[in-house]
């Protein structure tokens, strides 16, 4: 009796993996297409608010300016001086890429201005300066 | 011979191909995405930067603001309200509607009056806005 029942059920045990590779693949070509590999600035800042503001798909070069004139890229404080040929780096790898300068409420505009003149140097002109869309 | 071919036929019933290693190889790829993947939406107000070139003659036709350092706003050597921007916008762009608006901040301007300005006078109907410091 025992004999009987065990035998033949140990041959085949093995789960049928194919459903669960569809279902995983599928999942793997959803983060495959919306991943679209944001350059991060780092910092959280207080970001001034605009009800006229745009969502832009292609906005993926992130650069921070704190309060204090610190200008933040890739997790990473840089200088002024640095911005430029960060941005012309990353634009040569991708030259599609559009820049969005996140700067604090607070933080002078003539820092915002020459970040934005260093960025259009290294041949990216469309820049924006970030806002909340809530107004 | 023939018999060895014949006996080949039992061979078909385990066709299947072990989709186990696939599986993890999937699954690896699928960690790696969902670990890099970025949903970070910047939403920002898009401001001109005038060449060297083109700063002189814009002066003329274009409606002027001045954004002091202490945060002042100045339209037509007068001081006025940041509600009142939209207002003073949507006068002047009914006399010369094609007229674009140029803003003079001063260095030190605070970045949020900055953009408030900015979001007034696309309220105001004015898109073509160009942005400049003065010291």
């Amino acid at each position: 009796m025992q004999s009987r029942r065990h035998a033949p059920e140990t041959e085949d045990t093995g789960i049928d993996l194919a459903p669960m590779l569809d279902f995983t693949t599928n999942l793997l070509i959803f983060f495959i297409i919306t991943t679209s590999f944001i350059k991060e600035a780092g910092i959280t800042v207080f970001k001034p608010s605009a009800e006229t503001a745009i969502n832009r798909d292609s906005g993926n070069l992130l650069i921070a300016i704190r309060e204090n004139g610190d200008i933040w890229m890739d997790r990473r404080r840089i200088e002024l001086r640095d911005v430029r040929p960060q941005m012309e780096r990353l634009h040569i790898e991708r030259p599609d890429d559009t820049v969005v300068i996140i700067a604090d409420k607070e933080s002078d505009a003539g820092m915002v201005a020459k970040v934005m003149d260093e960025v259009r140097l290294a041949g990216i002109t469309v820049v924006s300066i970030a806002a909340d869309p809530a107004g | 011979m023939r018999k060895r071919r014949n006996s080949g036929h039992g061979d078909q019933e385990s066709t299947g191909i072990d989709l186990a290693p696939m599986l993890d190889f999937v699954t690896n790829l699928l960690i790696f995405f969902i670990i890099t993947a970025v949903f970070v939406k910047e939403s920002g107000l898009e401001v001109n930067r005038p060449t060297s070139f083109e700063q002189n003659e814009s002066d003329t036709e274009s409606i002027q603001i001045q954004i002091l350092d202490n945060g002042e706003i100045w339209v037509d050597n007068r001081a006025v309200d940041v509600r009142a921007v939209r207002a003073n916008v949507e006068r002047m762009s009914a006399v010369s509607p094609d007229s674009g608006v140029l803003i003079l901040a001063q260095e030190q301007a605070p970045t949020g009056v900055l953009v408030e300005v900015v979001d007034q006078v696309h309220l105001g109907g004015i898109y073509n806005i160009t942005f400049t410091t003065t010291q």
